[in-house]
């Protein structure tokens, strides 16, 4: 024994691995030199408009780079206050919208996962209805939203958060019924035979065993649908015209223009409306990375 | 994206001793899945096709809709902002866009996947732009691209680079340079995160095997670690590719396409077409065929640049 561990610490300290394995410490220096700079770059951007969400417009334009000279929270106090901007309707609109449309992919995506994850399920052409439904994760928006926005003028719903709630779902479905359906088909049948020996439906074991178990996918979910939902411009600004029910991204969208030189609440508006995401985001960073990168690389 | 028939639910083998469920349940949890898609993604998708052989025009207070077979697709090969501004933008962005995408992500992953001292902390860092909304992206490098107070021009002064400081978002020929490089700062960090997945699943035992057998860090990458990454590389090239074409938020809260279409988008175009007062005029048909003839070249395209370079790769 005493021979092997000489024989590999001497193999572990072979020159040409040496030279592989650790980097010397002027090129890691340098490396993590320009890697702190260029991720410095990429931030500044934000910590500048965080910056400027304290200042006001005419601290602004005197010098935009200047720190604040007190923590003013005059921007941010005219964005709730202010009855033409009242952010606070667009903040729930936003809540409701993404709420809303969550509930309908949850509880679909759910029950599609289900069907195409369990074996219990199988049935002849299963994997041809499959296919006919994770064809459309491939789609772009732009190829069906026309009509989208025209079945929704047709129903009367334009101008109404129901046909963002619907129509966010619809877009979110095929993806989340593909993910739904990996978690699902990993769970083990016994837990199955279990149930249905005591008495269980199957309404009762997918509602009571199976879905509690599929907790970690459905989180998985909730995070990549919540952040589309949320940050979704396209149909917000398509389908919805009146003012008052707009998301936040569409009223941000119009603030901007609205608001002109008023660059100091502008910049408070784009501070409120990323919060809650950056707040989500320093709590539950990994969580976050993987519910997004998910869709791409399970498999 | 690219081995999502991996999944695909395998023959069954009914192995359990309950057996199947029976029809009427399976139904049951199928029924309002499907019933829901079909409504909502497939017949829109089939109307946008059937749109494309219609074009409406106000006549007297009305809205009159007549068949006009293929004239919209006429129409559209000889439409100069189509040919000559949106599909060349857009082809340009998303050549430049995923290569400049990828070749980022491939290094900054690499860097992580070495331990560079604190990469726990850049790798969040490196993300956070992906989760904001397109539109705050372009209202912020709007002012970033400012020409009197913007963060760029104010970096090219202090350095005394003054004749570099240009109006970025005013001239005919940066526009788009800027489109690309913000909707890079917005999505590089998507691309970075599936490399680093794809890197994580090779075994390091590998990587060990060839640095005892003499093998540099350097001949590691491009002997070991590219080649096994390349499914990993396809479904980046492809992600990065699509979420070009769709793009559509950080180009209209940054350029709105201008100015004078010269940073237009399939996308914006299309946008305006179907929906802006001034460019539309009611019809959607013509909209339509642009998003069939763009959309669905793209998306073929896709599935072929996917297929056939997953199967070079297992031969």
């Amino acid at each position: 024994m005493a021979s092997d561990f000489a024989a590999a610490s001497l193999r572990r300290r072979a020159p040409g691995q040496m030279r592989a394995l650790l980097w010397s410490r002027v090129t890691v220096s340098l490396v993590f030199a320009a890697v702190l700079v260029f991720t410095i770059a990429i931030l500044i951007p934000l910590a500048w408009t965080v910056q400027m969400s304290f200042k006001t417009t005419r601290e602004i334009l005197i010098d935009p780079y200047a720190m604040p000279s007190q923590l003013r929270l005059s921007n941010y106090a005219g964005l709730f206050l202010n009855p033409s901007v009242e952010i606070q309707t667009y903040f729930l609109n936003s809540v409701m919208v993404t709420g809303g449309a969550l509930l309908i992919s949850l509880l679909l995506s759910t029950m599609g996962g289900y069907v195409f994850g369990r074996m219990r399920f199988e049935f002849r052409g299963r994997k041809v209805f499959f296919y006919v439904l994770l064809f459309a994760v491939m789609l772009p928006p732009q190829i069906y939203y026309i009509p989208q926005y025209q079945m929704m003028a047709a129903m009367g719903l334009n101008n109404s958060q129901w046909s963002l709630i619907l129509l966010y779902a619809a877009h979110s479905l095929p993806v989340s019924v593909y993910l739904m359906s990996t978690y699902f088909s990993q769970l083990p049948g016994e837990l199955e035979d279990a149930a249905i020996i005591d008495g269980c439906n199957d309404w009762e074991l997918f509602w009571q065993v199976m879905l509690p178990l599929a907790r970690p996918a459905m989180t998985t979910i909730i995070i990549l649908n919540a952040l589309y939902f949320w940050n979704e411009l396209l149909l917000a600004i398509t389908v919805i015209t009146d003012p008052s029910k707009r998301t936040l991204p569409a009223a941000i969208f119009n603030f901007i223009g609205e608001l002109g030189s008023n660059f100091g609440g502008a910049a408070a508006s784009l501070v409120v409306s990323m919060l809650p995401i950056l707040v989500l985001y320093l709590f539950l960073s990994r969580r976050l990375i993987q519910g997004l990168t998910a869709g791409a690389v399970k498999g | 994206m690219s081995d999502l028939s991996a999944n695909a639910p395998k023959k069954a083998m009914p192995r359990h001793r309950a057996g199947r469920a029976s029809p009427l349940w399976i139904a049951a949890f199928l029924v309002p899945v499907f019933g829901y898609y079909l409504t909502f993604t497939v017949y829109p998708l089939a109307m946008t096709f059937f749109n494309t052989l219609f074009k409406s025009t106000p006549e007297g207070g009305q809205l009159i809709t007549r068949f006009v077979g293929f004239g919209n697709y006429q129409r559209l090969f000889s439409d100069g902002i189509f040919l000559g501004n949106a599909v060349p933008n857009t082809l340009i962005w998303g050549l430049v866009g995923t290569v400049i995408d990828v070749v980022t992500a491939v290094l900054l992953a690499l860097l992580i996947y070495f331990r560079l001292p604190l990469h726990n902390i850049f790798r969040v860092l490196w993300f956070t732009p992906v989760l904001l909304s397109g539109v705050i992206v372009g209202v912020v490098f709007r002012w970033v691209f400012n020409f009197d107070w913007g963060l760029l021009n104010a970096c090219l002064r202090a350095v005394h680079l003054d004749m570099l400081a240009v109006d970025w978002l005013g001239r005919v020929d940066t526009p788009l340079m800027a489109v690309i490089a913000v909707h890079w700062w917005h999505s590089f960090g998507y691309s970075f995160v599936i490399v680093l997945a794809g890197l994580s699943a090779i075994p390091r035992e590998l990587l060990e095997a060839a640095y005892i057998d003499g093998c540099t860090r350097r001949d590691a990458v491009f002997a070991i670690i590219l080649p096994l990454l390349r499914p990993t590389l396809i479904t980046v090239i492809v992600l990065s590719f699509i979420g070009k074409m769709r793009a559509f938020d950080v180009v209209w809260a940054l350029t709105r396409g201008g100015p004078a279409h010269h940073s237009e988008t399939v996308a914006t175009y299309l946008q305006k077409r179907a929906f802006d007062p001034l460019l539309s005029g009611l019809d959607l048909g013509y909209p339509s065929t642009i998003a069939v003839v763009w959309f669905g070249v793209v998306v073929a395209g896709v599935l072929i640049f996917n297929y056939r370079a997953s199967r070079a790769g297992m031969t």
